[in-house]
Formats: C-alpha cells, sequence, structure tokens
C-alpha cells in the first residue's frame, strides 16, 4: 500500500511539474532560509556555554548615572575593586581581576626559527581566574604559572606560532612591549571561536604595573573583574553588599554616581550595554528579530503550498472519489495526502541544504563566525531539520488533505467536483494578504534602513574625511623622541600634505571622557569628552575653527581648545566670550584659545559631545596623515618605509579614516544585507503564493470566463477582471503593512541620533512594486485563463 | 447573411487527420429558421460554434453579413460577435454566482451600454419572460425550464440578429421544451431574428423552416420544411 501511494504521489509530482517545480522551489528557499538562521542562532547562543558551575560565574560591570544625562555602563571595574571584593564578600568563592592590554611581543630567533615579531593583544590574569573558568591545560599549572611577576602562559595555538610546537614553549622566554622578558610557564587549550575570552597570551597579574592600581577614580573598559559565587548565592541578596563597597572606597560627592553589578556569564555575549573583549556582541532583539523574520519565511512558504494543494485539489478529486468506493477510510486518504506533502518537503529539504551549503561563505563573511552546517558536528541541527519536515509537512498539508478527503464519492466519480467544493476562498485570500503584508513590511523595512545608510554616508561629519591614514606609533618615551623627526621625514613624501599626532581621531571609538570645572567653579554636572592632539590636528582633519587660534606647539597641557557643544551646554552664545576662559580637567588647568565648529566624535547613533582638544606628548598613539588623494599608494609605501626606519621594534599598523568610520555602521550593514536577501526571498515566495492562487481561481472561474466570453468579453477585459480582485487584496495588505513596519522603523530609528527624515516614498515604493509584482504574476496566468477556448470549457458534462 | 464556402474542420494527432467537417458549403439568408440534424459525432456542435465564431475552421471560407470573418483581426470580430449574435446551450451555462437579472445583464457590459438603458433594457426582457419576480433569484433557484429562459433572455438582451442554440431543449422536460421551441418561433416570426438551432429532435426541427442534415461532417440533405 505504502509502495503503492509512493508511485502514486511522484506520478502525480511528474505530471503537474509546473505545480511540483514552484512548490519545491518556493518551500526550499524558505527552508534553506530557516536553516541558515537556526545555524547562525544555534552558533550565536552556544557561546560561552560549558564551563564547570556556569550559573555561578558572574562579571562584575559598572554604571554611574548622572544627573543631567542619565546612566552610563561600562564592563571595566576600578582597579583595586577584585582585591577589595575578595576582601570584603565572603559569599564570593574566587574573584579574579583581567586586564587588556597590548604590545610586541619579540621571540628570539632559534636555529631551527626565524625571530617572531608582532602586535599583540595580551591580557594580565590572576591566577583564580582559572578556578572560575575551567580549561584544560597541557601543561603547568594555573595557580603555579601565574602566581609569581614576569610569567607569561599562552594558548596552544599561540604557543605553536612562537615555539614551532607547543611542547618546547615552556621555560622559554618571551620579550614584552620591548621592556619586559617572560618566562614562558604554562600552556592551555585553545578557547573556542564562541567564546567571549580571547585569551592567547596570558601574563601573570602581578606583572601589571599601571598608575592607577590603586584608584577608585578611574575606570577603564579593559579591566574586568570575575567572581565564581558560593552555592546557593542569591545575586540579588548582593545589592547591599555592593552598596556597603561603594561607600566604603570611593570618594565622596563625585558627580556620577557609582554603581556595580553582578553580570551573568550566560548574558555576556549578548548584553550590547556591556560588550565583552571580542567585540561579538548579539544583542536578544537581533535574536529575536531572526526568529520572526524565520517565522515569516516558513509562514509564507506554508501558505504558498496550501494555495497551492488546494488549487490543485480538483484535479485529484476523481481518485478520492475511486479510493473511497474501494473502501478507504477518510483517515487513510488524509494520511496519504500528508504524505504525498512530506515527500515534498523533504524534496525540498535536500535541495534547501544545498542552498544551505551555498550561501554559507557568505554568511559566515557577512557575520564572521566560524559557522558550519555540520550535522555530526552538530546533531541538534539534523534534529531541526527533521521537526522541520514534520512541521511544515502538517501545517502545509493538512488543510488540503482535510478537503480533498472530504469530497463526496459520488459527486467526485461523476468529476462533478468544480473548485467550488474546495475550502472557502476567503481563508486562502486572507493567507495571500498576510504573504503581501510581511512582503510590504519587509520593504519598507529595507528601503529604510537603505535609506538610513545613504544619509549617514552622505552626512558632513564636520570634518574632512578623504585620504587620511591613521597610523598606530607606539607611546613609550624612547619613541616618542623621535616623533618630531619623524614628522619631518613624512612631510617631505611627495603626496604627503598634513601630519598630525594625536590620541583619537575626531570620529572615534576611543573617547575619553571626564569631569570637569570650568572657570573655577565646582565640577559641571555634564562630562567633557578631551582629545589629546597636536597643533596640526585642525588643519589635518580640516576642522573650522570659529573663533580664536589653533593649538600653539607644545609637548605639555598648556591650552585648549573647544567645540560649539561646550558653548552651548556652558550657555555661552559668543564663542569670543570663553577665550581666554579656564577649564580643569583631568589635573590640568588651562585656558581656551580657540573655538572650532561641531565635528561628530562618535558614530551619527550619537549626539556630538562636549570636546576640549590639548596638546599631550605622552599619550599620543596614533598619527594622522593627509594625503593627496591621487598618491595615495605610492605616498603609503613611502610612509610604511619611514616608520620601520625610525622604529625598527614595532610593527607598523594603519587605517584610513574611511574605514575606520564604515567600521562604526557594521551593525547596519550586516542588517541592510540581511534585509535585502531576506526581502528578496519573501518577494519570490510570495510571487509563488500569488501564482498559486490565481491558478486556483483561474480554475474555479473557467466557467464563467468561457461564459462571459462567449457573451462578448475581450481577452483584456476578462484579464482585467480577474486582477482586479488581486490589486484589492495587495492594497489591503500594504494598508496593514504600513502601521506596522512605522512602528518598527520608528524604533529602529530611534537608535540613531542623526536620522534621515522618514518620507511616505518608502511607504508608496513598497505599494507600488508589490502592485507591480501582483499585476506581473497574475496577468501571466489570468491572461492563458481568458485566451484559452470557451468551447473547452463549456462541452457537455 | 451567412455564407460558408468550404469549410474544413479537422484535427490531426500523430499525422492523422480526423476530420470533423469537410467540404460544407452553406448560404443561409437573413429571418430563416435553421435546424442543423445529424446523429452523434456528425459535427454539428462544431457547425454551430464555427457559425458563432467560437472556433475557427482548419479551412475555407466564412462570410458573416458580408465580412470575411477567417480573416478579420481580434477585435472588428468580437464587435460583429457582440453586436449580432447571441448563444443559448443545453446546459443553460448562467453564472451560478450572478442573479437572473445580473446573468441577463452581462452581455450588456461588455457592449458598453450606459447604466440606464441596461436597466431599462433587463426590465423589459424579464418583463416580456414574466420572470420580474424571480430576478433576484439564483440560477440553482430556479427550474431547468425557467433557466434556459433566463439563457434566451440573456441572449435577446443585447438585440442579436441571429441566435445560436445548441440543444436547447435537450435538458428539458416535454412541456418545458415545447414552451421554448413556440418561443423560438415567436422570436423568428415576429422580431426576424434569424435562428439556427442544432437538435436531434425531428418535432423541434419542424418548427424551422430549412433542416441540414449532417453525416459525418457533410451535408448530405438540405430540405425546406
Amino acid at each position: 500500500m505504502f509502495k503503492l501511494n509512493l508511485k502514486i504521489a511522484l506520478r502525480n509530482l511528474w505530471k503537474y511539474k509546473g505545480y511540483t517545480f514552484i512548490n519545491i522551489a518556493g518551500l526550499s528557499i524558505g527552508l534553506a532560509a530557516c536553516l541558515l538562521i537556526f545555524i547562525f542562532l544555534r552558533y550565536q547562543l552556544s557561546f560561552d556555554k560549558g564551563y564547570e558551575n556556569e550559573d555561578r560565574i558572574y562579571r562584575i560591570v559598572s554604571s554611574w548615572t548622572y544627573p543631567s544625562e542619565g546612566e552610563f555602563y561600562s564592563k571595566g571595574v576600578p582597579r583595586p575593586l577584585a582585591a577589595a571584593v575578595r576582601n570584603d564578600f565572603p559569599q564570593a568563592e574566587h574573584v579574579a581581576a583581567v586586564q587588556q592590554a597590548g604590545g610586541i611581543i619579540k621571540v628570539a630567533a632559534t636555529a631551527a626559527r626565524p625571530e617572531v615579531k608582532e602586535e599583540s593583544s595580551v591580557f594580565y590574569i590572576e591566577p583564580q581566574f582559572f578556578n572560575i573558568i575551567k580549561i584544560k591545560w597541557l601543561e603547568g599549572e594555573p595557580l603555579k604559572a601565574l602566581s609569581v611577576p614576569n610569567t607569561v602562559t599562552l594558548s596552544k595555538e599561540t604557543a605553536d606560532k612562537y615555539f614551532g610546537k607547543w611542547q618546547n614553549a615552556v621555560g622559554r622566554n618571551i620579550r614584552f612591549a620591548n621592556r619586559l622578558d617572560l618566562k614562558v610557564t604554562g600552556v592551555f587549550e585553545d578557547f573556542p571561536d564562541n567564546s567571549s575570552f580571547p585569551f592567547k597570551v596570558v601574563i601573570s597579574y602581578l606583572t601589571y604595573k599601571d598608575e592607577s592600581l590603586h584608584d577608585w577614580q578611574s575606570v577603564s573598559s579593559s579591566s574586568e573583574c570575575y567572581v565564581l559565587l558560593k552555592k546557593g548565592t542569591d545575586v540579588s541578596a548582593l545589592k547591599t553588599p555592593v552598596l556597603k563597597l561603594i561607600d566604603k572606597y570611593y570618594e565622596k560627592g563625585s558627580v556620577g554616581k557609582e554603581h556595580h553589578y553582578f553580570q551573568p556569564l550566560s548574558d555576556i555575549h549578548y548584553s550590547e550595554k556591556f560588550n565583552n573583549f571580542t567585540n561579538k556582541v548579539m544583542p536578544g532583539s537581533q535574536i529575536i528579530g531572526l526568529i520572526v523574520i524565520g517565522a515569516f519565511l516558513l509562514l509564507t512558504a506554508c501558505i504558498n503550498f496550501i494555495n497551492l494543494a488546494t488549487a490543485q485539489a480538483v484535479s485529484r478529486s476523481k481518485e478520492v472519489g475511486i479510493r473511497k468506493v474501494m473502501g478507504s477510510m477518510r483517515r487513510q486518504l488524509v494520511l496519504q495526502f500528508l504524505s504525498e506533502t512530506a515527500l515534498i518537503t523533504f524534496i525540498a529539504l535536500l535541495i534547501a541544504s544545498a542552498l544551505t551549503e551555498l550561501a554559507l561563505p557568505g554568511m559566515r563573511n557577512l557575520f564572521s563566525g566560524d559557522i558550519s552546517f555540520s550535522l555530526f558536528g552538530h546533531p541538534i541541527i539534523f534534529v531541526f531539520m527533521i521537526a522541520l519536515v514534520l512541521v511544515v509537512s502538517f501545517l502545509a498539508g493538512f488543510y488540503p488533505a482535510m478537503i480533498v478527503s472530504g469530497f463526496s464519492p459520488a459527486l467526485a466519480i461523476k468529476n462533478k467536483i468544480s473548485a467550488a467544493n474546495v475550502g472557502a476562498l476567503g481563508l486562502r485570500k486572507a493567507l495571500v494578504v498576510i504573504q503581501f503584508a510581511i512582503t510590504a513590511i519587509l520593504i519598507i523595512g529595507t528601503l529604510v534602513v537603505i535609506n538610513q545608510m545613504t544619509f549617514m554616508r552622505s552626512q558632513s561629519l564636520g570634518f574632512n574625511t578623504n585620504a587620511i591614514a591613521l597610523i598606530d606609533v607606539p607611546s613609550d618615551s624612547l619613541s616618542q623622541l623621535k616623533f618630531n623627526t619623524l614628522k619631518e621625514k613624512l612631510l617631505h613624501i611627495d603626496g604627503v600634505k598634513g601630519a598630525s599626532f594625536c590620541n583619537a581621531a575626531p570620529s572615534s571609538t576611543n573617547n575619553n571622557t571626564s569631569s570637569f570645572k570650568y572657570n573655577n567653579t565646582k565640577d559641571q554636572d555634564f562630562q567633557l569628552s578631551v582629545k589629546s592632539t597636536d597643533q596640526d590636528y585642525i588643519s589635518t582633519f580640516s576642522l573650522k575653527l570659529i573663533a580664536g587660534r589653533t593649538l600653539s606647539k607644545t609637548d605639555t597641557v598648556r591650552e585648549t581648545v573647544v567645540n560649539e557643544t561646550l558653548l552651548k551646554k556652558l550657555n555661552i552664545k559668543n564663542p569670543n566670550e570663553i577665550l581666554g576662559k579656564f577649564i580643569a580637567t583631568q589635573g590640568h588647568k588651562m585656558p581656551v584659545v580657540g573655538v572650532v565648529k561641531d565635528f561628530n566624535n562618535f558614530s551619527l547613533h550619537d549626539k556630538i559631545e562636549p570636546t576640549a582638544l590639548f596638546s599631550f606628548k605622552q599619550v599620543y598613539n596614533l598619527m594622522a596623515v593627509k594625503m593627496e588623494p591621487g598618491q595615495l599608494l605610492p605616498a603609503m609605501k613611502a610612509i610604511e618605509r619611514e616608520w620601520n626606519n625610525t622604529f625598527p621594534d614595532y610593527v607598523y599598523s594603519s587605517s584610513f579614516m574611511d574605514d575606520q568610520i564604515s567600521s562604526f555602521y557594521e551593525t547596519e550593514r550586516v542588517m541592510s544585507v540581511l534585509f535585502k536577501v531576506f526581502a528578496g526571498v519573501v518577494i519570490f515566495i510570495s510571487f509563488i503564493g500569488l501564482f498559486g492562487l490565481i491558478s486556483f481561481i483561474a480554475t474555479q472561474r473557467t466557467k464563467e470566463i468561457a461564459i462571459r466570453k462567449v457573451l462578448g468579453a475581450s481577452t483584456l477585459e476578462l484579464v482585467k477582471m480577474l486582477n482586479s480582485s488581486f490589486l484589492w487584496m495587495v492594497l489591503i495588505a500594504n494598508l496593514i503593512a504600513w502601521p506596522v513596519s512605522y512602528i518598527f522603523i520608528s524604533k529602529w530609528l530611534e537608535g540613531f541620533a542623526y536620522k534621515a527624515p522618514l518620507s511616505i516614498w518608502p511607504f508608496m515604493i513598497a505599494m507600488l512594486l508589490s502592485i507591480g509584482i501582483t499585476l506581473i504574476t497574475v496577468s501571466l496566468r489570468s491572461y492563458r485563463a481568458a485566451n484559452t477556448n470557451p468551447i473547452d470549457a463549456l462541452k457537455y458534462e | 447573411m451567412i455564407e460558408l464556402k468550404n469549410i474544413e474542420k479537422y484535427y490531426a494527432n500523430k499525422g492523422v487527420k480526423s476530420y470533423i467537417l469537410r467540404h460544407v458549403t452553406a448560404s443561409i439568408k437573413q429571418g430563416e429558421f435553421v435546424s442543423i440534424m445529424g446523429p452523434s459525432g456528425a459535427g454539428k456542435s462544431t457547425l454551430l460554434n464555427i457559425l458563432g465564431m467560437l472556433e475557427e475552421p482548419t479551412y475555407g471560407q466564412y462570410e458573416f453579413m458580408g465580412e470575411d470573418i477567417t480573416s478579420l483581426n481580434e477585435r472588428k470580430r468580437i464587435e460583429l460577435y457582440r453586436n449580432h449574435i447571441g448563444f443559448v446551450f443545453q446546459a443553460y451555462h448562467l453564472i451560478d454566482e450572478m442573479t437572473v437579472a445580473e446573468n441577463i445583464e452581462a452581455p450588456l457590459l461588455y457592449k458598453k451600454v450606459s447604466g440606464a438603458e441596461r436597466k431599462s433594457r433587463v426590465a423589459d426582457v424579464l418583463d416580456r419572460f414574466n420572470m420580474v419576480a424571480k430576478k433576484d433569484l439564483f440560477p440553482n433557484q430556479l427550474s431547468g425550464g425557467q433557466q434556459q429562459l433566463v439563457g434566451i433572455a440573456r441572449a435577446l438582451v443585447a438585440q442579436p440578429s441571429i441566435i445560436l442554440a445548441d440543444e436547447p431543449t435537450g435538458n428539458l422536460q416535454s412541456a418545458q421544451a415545447l414552451q421554448i421551441m413556440d418561443l423560438f418561433k415567436k422570436l423568428n416570426q415576429e422580431e426576424g431574428i434569424t435562428i439556427i438551432q442544432v437538435t436531434h429532435s425531428e418535432v423541434n426541427a419542424a418548427y424551422g423552416s430549412r433542416i441540414l442534415h449532417l453525416l459525418d461532417g457533410v451535408i448530405k440533405e438540405d430540405v425546406a420544411v
């Protein structure tokens, strides 16, 4: 019986090749999109999982509440916090400080291997950390290996890279930052790719020297603190001890009110507010967004299937009648049709797997994650695929199966089943309206995202970004002595128009804010963003001076140039008024000598902050070089050569201002690609769904069309008649889509301080586009229906 | 009014031609009442469809009111068709989703008749056929004879010069059939509408003025009654 049914199912699929093709095409694309989303989510949800005691591991993070600006967050904590928590919190089993830093690592050449010299990110970690996060150690023991100064442990991969084989690493030396000789005392298993701990070179925390090692007022986001709470500790009960700790250690009366939270390990990868060392964050809202999109896609694919299957049902009516006469029960028929659906779904899934495999490299590129479609590596994917087949078969197959199996055998055998018997048309129309509403929402979304991206690209940032290279420079005192000569040399290179040392470009993720005093008042209730720059900064980035003069040449803090926003915040109308007044911040007191026009100091997500520029050679770590756009390539080569001559012990690294700025909008870029792809997929699927519905309606109205033709209707009139109901459906779908997408869009645009004005155009274009698609699709089929010979339809039964 | 010259119709299947009509030549004048008779498969319906421009002959020339139909473009043909031809079917072929009045109105929509005139013409026809009370019923609420009356009313409302009827009484009981045939005769005699019917029944054929006997696609006999 099963074999026979399978044979009949295959023959039917073959007989109606057109239907089968569009059915499978729509379904497999929908399934492929779902698979991709699932694979991606599985990867994202696998972060930081599987550690011993993982539900007791927390990261301590900080927040500050300012009276006028609200709350600020940082994953960093004051450096002495770890020791204080260890001392004051009996609830904590282990506490460990982690400090990120970076510098040049050198491994001396041996007979077998050349010298290794590279810029690397390193972590100073207290040995207790490895009691909290337990990983496998290949050699050495963390508690011993990291308990004395000047020791370093390496990940297996890094040890292989530095010493050929990790087995050779222990006992050898590496030189860090050209000043520290560190002894390798251990090798640990690499942290996996789906981890928020990118630890490769781990130096004992006792090696770490910093002037604010005991300073509670200074917080850097590179100082983290992890704790393992004792069994049975309730995190919410830790609030009072935290307040006590704040009270005990912090200076009273600071403007920002400090607070600390215990952030669970399972939250670290998903928290946009706090971020993590890898800078890879997957906010929960995006995960939900993807799940919604996946569900939408699956839904539209199923709707198609239902529409196409019921449209086809009439042609199966005779078979159903005969089967019933032969004694088949309704249940058996339902089962038969369900298994046919399952067969189609299965075929579609096979094609979907191939499509997924094809799309995976693109996906990996887009998200830069190690995503793999491996059924054996992740059996959950296999389970998901089976579940997908079952759910889709049932969702898509059940309704048509019920309809078809419900035919009256007497009518069915006489071929008297017309499309009118095949269930409510209203339901199918509603389904297509839903499909089109989804399509319209995605089209509108895509247009708005693209519009915002172009807007941001075209928006003037208040400074010149073109043909400016940002080149890292070492900031140790020895290298600083060479700054002036390097600059001299670079300015002599053909095509170099200007150069400036600074600690950050005008628009930068690396902004320093701190509290300040204006003109001997008490601390202002907002923060000042400070940038250390030399005298050529304003000319290099073409900032516009609106009052006073630029900074004069100096190595130490002597005077400052501020921006317009600061004036606004201080309620100063005339820029000349502030000249000669004093600003005190970070322990320096300096007169204002100039005012520059506002420039965006971070991405357009954020408002321009009150900013002060002053010269402070010690913190320069960047050199901005402005070049003639036509001579970019030779100039960059010459710059690299000079740089390497000047700093032979360091590694050259540079980037372009333009690229840095685009990197601020990486999430938006990913989003716009996703939107474009999924909008395309949904448009394609709805195209197929429409075709299914019009096919159904055309079959249902064959007789009517023929009669009308006999009554004198022309083909064009009939096409118009068939199309008009679809245009209504599209209009209704758009009316549903508009408010829904408006809500989504405004929510999304809230994330930008500078947004493109929201016009009616995306909405209009979405409507015109969907009307256009509808007309084309429907006309394809309705023209054929209207053009058939009425005689064939009106033959006597 | 109608000139058929050497009309041929065949379907080619794997090189074998199966003929439906062969060398059909005939001339039908305005005001005639012609019955086409013959056994099943003789090609009666095909001939009627060709006359009604629903099918095209494979060969031959068909002139309708002096125009060569075979060389006319679709727009012109539909124009001619809308203005002059009315069809009546054995299975009535009313549109199930429309009421009686709407069914009757349908051809006028395609003739681009104005709304007011449509109303008056439909009312006229309903009145004439004594169906005013039934105008808001749907076809499945009527008996077969009544449905066929609607079918004829629909054919008449466009004021055609010729009515083509394909076994108009084939699905009806004899009393109803009689009524329909009387109606055809009346239309023919009082209004001068040309009528061509396909029929199996000698009784029905007797209502007409001329009988064409068709056998295997060939006109065997052409007799006046």
